[in-house]
């Protein structure tokens, strides 16, 4: 090839790579205090060269959901991932989705029959690790390396480095300082892992995720304000490295290759946890035939409604469960009372519910009947949960900061074309800066 | 075995790796006897290339075939019943099933929950010695009791009652990582015996190589995309094509097998689900 043309040939290849940096669970609000700090001078100069900006995360705000609407960009009616557990069909058990309920594309599956190739770590919702034309390592949940990864020649690289699929949260019962330590080890070697592939293999598309931070905010939430707090330091430190990371990547990268920011939701400060169940309980819709249930399973068949996590609630109809004793002649009526009550839900004088929703109104596609049949948002502070076994309806535990659906973040180091983003419009974006378009959710931002 | 002893012996040719598993096959008989081995038979396709390799050293060494082992847990593939029927007749085959009665006898169906107050005190004390203090357990693959019960208890038993000295298994070196320390002959010391792996060398490519090249029939549920056959319930193919052509080298065989239930959950509860 003449040597201009190689140039030539060079630069719209460098046109149409994209570089996605995932920052699970970081919110946009705590980005921008940090640059007006200065404590991540990189992302500060970055925000000069395009678009940072908050973005809305779906319903409900949780990873796997999160994180399928965004390797799919559609909605999870149609991508079919609605939270990290449901019901076996027929029975009141346990299931647990991973990548093999996924029952939409993904971005990579989509670029590889372009003649792409991905490169794909860290991603939530992926394991077990499918085909691709690239390199996949599976995120949370993952449980066993060699089936989180493809193809085996990567799984040896890992497994070569120490490779550590997630924090080790058990850690937090030690201490935080030895959860601290290994969000920081974690780190480290996702770092590596994702700077080895980015340099040393081909692709068009790479995306790298980074779950510490969510395991941090989970945690150790309570450090970021509280000067006083032992590992408030190690949290403001953890960001500095967060921005070192950023720098690091897009100096490799550069201007010319679209580079993106995503995180799946937003967090904030836990108040309360209200356990959705133990309300149902009150108000007379589930009881269960034990003290202490450990499943759905324990439920008395007389049950109307019960939540799975965080805040979906499941009528408990007719034909479409085992004992449902609800008939469809008063779903409507049932959803509409319950929507009311939720509403008028007060803590200490607070309303705890922002918003319910039907499942109609939230979701499209073919596993539009596997929805819940109403979510809820709650106001911030709020921490909604499926538990079964507690029996007052609020308390805390161990976890100081709870998603928000809000103050998600986006960045890309181009302008983008509407104020209004949502995680479904990412996916888009990213196949059309490739040079992919098709039929999505989500609506391309450039 | 060092780590070079074993990448030569994995990257020997078909007709080579055969004759090797028959010299394993053939230096077990003559140590224990045909009459005090068994085969561990699954119906899935290593266990099949083991008993058919079986098959033709006896034919060699003009001794009688060893009894297959059959072990039953309560949630095997119709279609996997469909081979055991058809090789036990066809290759006229000793086969015996390995079943826990007692424990399966408790439950109608899989998900069941079975009472350990139940059980004959075989069982009661298994799960005594699994440190498990519950009432009852729930009679399903996944479930560490059930597991336990219907497959490591209802192989222990078998080779009690039929005085097995030598248990032949068809576990292969790349199939997955903890398999690397096995070597062909290793003991056990619950119940005492020898353990015997002629098909360690194998591949996955080598096994389906083998079956077509000496027509070996299967079970059909490779032909729709499985590629490990484990419990009904708690195995999934991770792919539509038969498993002969899917990327044997690239993906992992044991990708659909048990989805780690406990395992998830624990992780869960760590984020504040469940």
């Amino acid at each position: 090839m003449f040597k201009f043309l190689k140039k030539k040939y060079h630069q719209q290849n460098r046109n149409h790579k994209v570089v996605v940096l995932g920052i699970d669970g970081v919110p946009y609000s705590l980005l921008n205090r940090f640059i007006d700090q200065g404590i991540m001078p990189n992302l500060a100069s970055l925000a000069g060269k395009g678009t940072l900006t908050d973005m809305t995360a779906t319903i409900p705000e949780i990873s796997s959901t999160s994180w399928s609407t965004f390797m799919t960009g559609v909605n999870p009616g149609r991508h079919g991932i609605y939270g990290f557990m449901e019901l076996q069909d027929g029975s009141y058990k346990w299931r647990f989705p991973n990548s093999s309920d996924l029952k939409s594309s993904t971005l990579w599956d989509i670029a590889g029959k372009n003649g792409k190739q991905s490169i794909v770590i860290n991603v939530p919702s992926t394991y077990p690790a499918r085909e691709l034309n690239g390199i996949l390592t599976a995120g949370f949940v993952a449980l066993d390396l060699k089936k989180a990864t493809y193809p085996e020649s990567a799984y040896e690289y890992l497994k070569g480095i120490g490779y550590r699929m997630d924090v080790d949260t058990r850690k937090a019962q030690e201490s935080a300082s030895a959860l601290a330590e290994d969000i920081g080890q974690t780190f480290e070697i996702r770092k590596k892992a994702i700077l080895h592939f980015l340099d040393n293999k081909d692709w068009d598309l790479f995306v790298g995720v980074v779950t510490e931070t969510d395991r941090l905010h989970h945690y150790l939430w309570a450090a970021l304000n509280d000067t006083d707090h032992a590992q408030h330091t190690f949290f403001i430190d953890f960001y500095k490295k967060i921005d070192g990371f950023i720098g690091e990547l897009y100096s490799r990268t550069g201007d010319d290759i679209p580079f993106i920011i995503v995180s799946d939701h937003g967090f904030t400060t836990i108040k309360k946890e209200i356990y959705l169940n133990v309300w149902l309980k009150e108000q007379g819709y589930l009881s269960f035939r034990k003290d202490k249930p450990e499943s759905l399973e324990d439920m008395n068949p007389e049950s109307r409604v019960f939540v799975l996590d965080p805040a979906r609630f499941y009528i408990h109809l007719e034909g479409k469960y085992p004992h449902g004793s609800v008939t469809m002649s008063d779903y409507n009526t049932l959803r509409n009372k319950l929507k009311n009550e939720l509403l008028s839900l007060t803590f200490d004088g607070e309303k705890v519910i922002k918003s319910v929703y039907f499942k109609e109104e939230l979701y499209n596609g073919d596993m539009f009947d596997r929805a819940p049949d109403l979510v809820v948002l709650s106001y911030d502070g709020f921490d909604m949960k499926g538990a079964i076994n507690k029996t007052e309806l609020s308390g805390n535990s161990f976890l100081t900061g709870g998603h928000t659906r809000d103050n998600a973040v986006f960045f890309m180091n181009r302008d983008i074309n509407s104020k209004d983003v949502n995680i479904v419009d990412v996916g888009p974006t990213i196949l059309s800066l490739l040079g992919i378009h098709g039929s999505f959710d989500g609506k391309c931002l450039i | 075995m060092t780590q070079d002893e074993m990448e030569k012996l994995m990257s020997m040719g078909l007709e080579e790796k055969i004759e090797h598993s028959k010299k394993v096959i053939k230096e077990a008989i003559e140590k224990y006897g045909p009459e005090n081995m068994a085969v561990a038979w699954t119906g899935g396709k290593d266990s099949t290339t083991m008993v058919w390799l079986f098959r033709e050293a006896c034919k060699e060494l003009g001794v009688q075939m060893p009894m297959c082992m059959f072990i039953d847990e309560g949630y095997v593939f119709d279609e996997i019943w469909d081979i055991f029927n058809q090789l036990k007749n066809d290759w006229n085959l000793d086969a015996r099933i390995a079943k826990n009665t007692d424990v399966s006898d408790k439950a109608a169906k899989v998900g069941d929950m079975v009472k350990v107050s139940s059980l004959n005190e075989r069982n009661k004390k298994e799960i005594e010695v699994l440190e498990f203090e519950d009432e009852e357990f729930p009679f399903e693959p996944e479930s560490f009791v059930g597991n336990h019960l219907m497959k490591t208890v209802a192989m222990n038993v078998f080779l009690e009652d039929n005085k097995v000295q030598a248990l032949a298994t068809a576990i292969r070196w790349d199939e997955q990582e903890a398999r690397i320390e096995e070597d062909y002959f290793s003991t056990r010391k619950i119940p005492p015996h020898m353990r015997v792996q002629p098909i360690l060398h194998f591949k996955e490519r080598d096994i389906w190589d083998f079956i077509f090249k000496y027509k070996v029939p299967f079970c059909v549920l490779y032909k729709e995309g499985y590629r490990s056959l484990g419990a009904k319930g708690s195995t999934v193919k991770m792919s539509d094509i038969p498993a002969w052509e899917q990327d044997l080298e690239n993906t992992y065989e044991r990708a659909g097998r048990g989805q780690g239930k406990e395992e998830i959950m624990s992780k869960l509860r760590d984020l504040g689900y469940m």
